[in-house]
């Protein structure tokens, strides 16, 4: 459960998510070329409509995050697409809230920038068995890596949380399964149908 | 440019259809007073009913009155013992919590806002002299768990038995149309996906035209004073 309501979370909690936030949208921004833009709009409503697959695991329902895939793809451009795709979840569907979107924004994009660089440096080019490890290893490790900063947010706000910071991380685990094959499944088709798409420097021109 | 945004476009439509059948975050419940009883069930929107889960009732200062769980289907049923707010809240200790205000207006009358003191003992001692042993007697007896049932034949032909049948009846009727608002309210919930995924692009778009006439401004200066040398 990415989404934490409002008034679950105590201030210090709130302030230093909605700063950190802050901070990873204006760097995001400011490292966006113009050209890359469409890319980004569409990678957020992927992600919008991906936050609405939801299924049941034991008590609890949990849905797909896709963050450590929009990471890979996005950079820190993830912070802006996920910010936009969470705003809109709250507006429209009120998933999370307004006062800790800043938060949940940083639960979701931080671990995001994380796995692209985790990717870039497990990435070799022309290498494919490699690429598949390092994209379902982005993948889960997002999903994991979330599900961990969203407990820590839960347990940091009061000692009441503590039980459901626990049932978060446990819940998450067949998430993690999943969108590590998506992932995997997602960057390899990438990588040989728009190897663009993932413009690292220097390994587009060699992937075969 | 569109050849380039095709994968991601497959990608969107894609989970969309996916999202159909699946589950969905939001959690909600229903109640409604049927008598003294409030009935209600819980349920994910767009499907699935939380099984288990705790159901929590508290008055309007936070004091829990009750408490219990739904069962397998989230059903949960509730005895009120005031005529006051019911503020019914479900919550699966995950962070998914729903909460509905069940009004003091929907109970019966035959319960008073008060713990100690219930109507139909009130209306004994207006009806027969204070000092008479047979009013104590009722008056302990409907302070027993149910009030309708512990009015006594005496008082059977009264308003408050009467009110508590139409009140019934009127909750029974009306259960349909409330499940019917709330089922359309499921409905706008694709209509809500659509236009999420509309805002997005256009936002993008916005960007995008900005970025764009921004470079332009940038471009024609440096043009300018590119020719002027020449």
């Amino acid at each position: 459960m990415a989404h934490i309501p409002d008034g679950v979370l105590s201030a210090p909690v709130l302030v230093a998510g909605a700063a950190l936030s802050l901070v990873g949208c204006a760097y995001g921004l400011q490292q966006l070329a113009a050209e890359r833009i469409p890319q980004v709009a569409l990678l957020s409503a992927v992600l919008f409509v991906a936050a609405l697959v939801h299924f049941p695991v034991g008590p609890s329902s949990v849905h797909l995050m896709l963050n450590g895939l929009a990471g890979v793809l996005l950079g820190w451009a993830a912070f802006p697409a996920i910010l936009v795709a969470l705003l809109l979840q709250a507006v429209l569907f009120g998933f999370g809230g307004l006062v800790v979107l800043g938060v949940n924004a940083m639960n979701m994009a931080l671990p995001a920038v994380l796995c692209r660089a985790l990717f870039v440096a497990l990435f070799r080019s022309g290498n494919r068995r490699r690429t598949i490890i390092a994209a379902g290893l982005a993948g889960g490790i997002g999903v994991m890596l979330t599900a961990l900063l969203v407990a820590l947010a839960l347990a940091l706000s009061g000692q009441e949380f503590v039980a459901a910071a626990k049932l978060i991380i446990f819940t998450h685990i067949p998430v993690a399964v999943i969108e590590s094959i998506f992932s995997a499944a997602v960057i390899d088709l990438l990588l040989r149908v728009k190897p663009e798409f993932l413009n690292f420097t220097g390994m587009k021109e060699e992937y075969p | 440019m569109s050849d380039r945004l095709l994968v991601p476009v497959l990608l969107a439509l894609s989970l969309s259809v996916v999202a159909a059948p699946a589950w969905s975050h939001k959690l909600k419940v229903f109640v409604t007073a049927e008598g003294t009883r409030l009935v209600g069930y819980a349920y994910f929107i767009p499907g699935g009913r939380p099984r288990q889960v705790a159901v929590t009732v508290t008055d309007a200062d936070g004091k829990v009155l009750a408490a219990t769980a739904t069962d397998d289907e989230g059903h949960f049923q509730i005895e009120a013992k005031r005529r006051i707010d019911h503020h019914i809240t479900v919550g699966g200790g995950d962070g998914h919590v729903a909460t509905y205000t069940v009004r003091a207006e929907e109970l019966p009358d035959s319960l008073s806002p008060s713990p100690s003191i219930s109507l139909s003992q009130s209306e004994g001692r207006e009806r027969l002299p204070p000092s008479s042993s047979a009013p104590l007697l009722q008056a302990g007896q409907a302070s027993g768990p149910s009030p309708i049932a512990a009015v006594s034949p005496a008082l059977s032909a009264s308003n408050t038995d009467w009110r508590v049948f139409i009140d019934q009846s009127i909750a029974r009727q009306i259960r349909p149309l409330r499940e019917q608002i709330n089922a359309y309210q499921e409905k706008i919930w694709w209509h809500d996906v659509l236009g999420g995924i509309g805002y997005i692009l256009g936002l993008g778009g916005l960007a995008f035209g900005l970025a764009e006439r921004r470079r332009q401004r940038d471009a024609s200066p440096s043009t300018v004073a590119g020719r002027n040398p020449s």
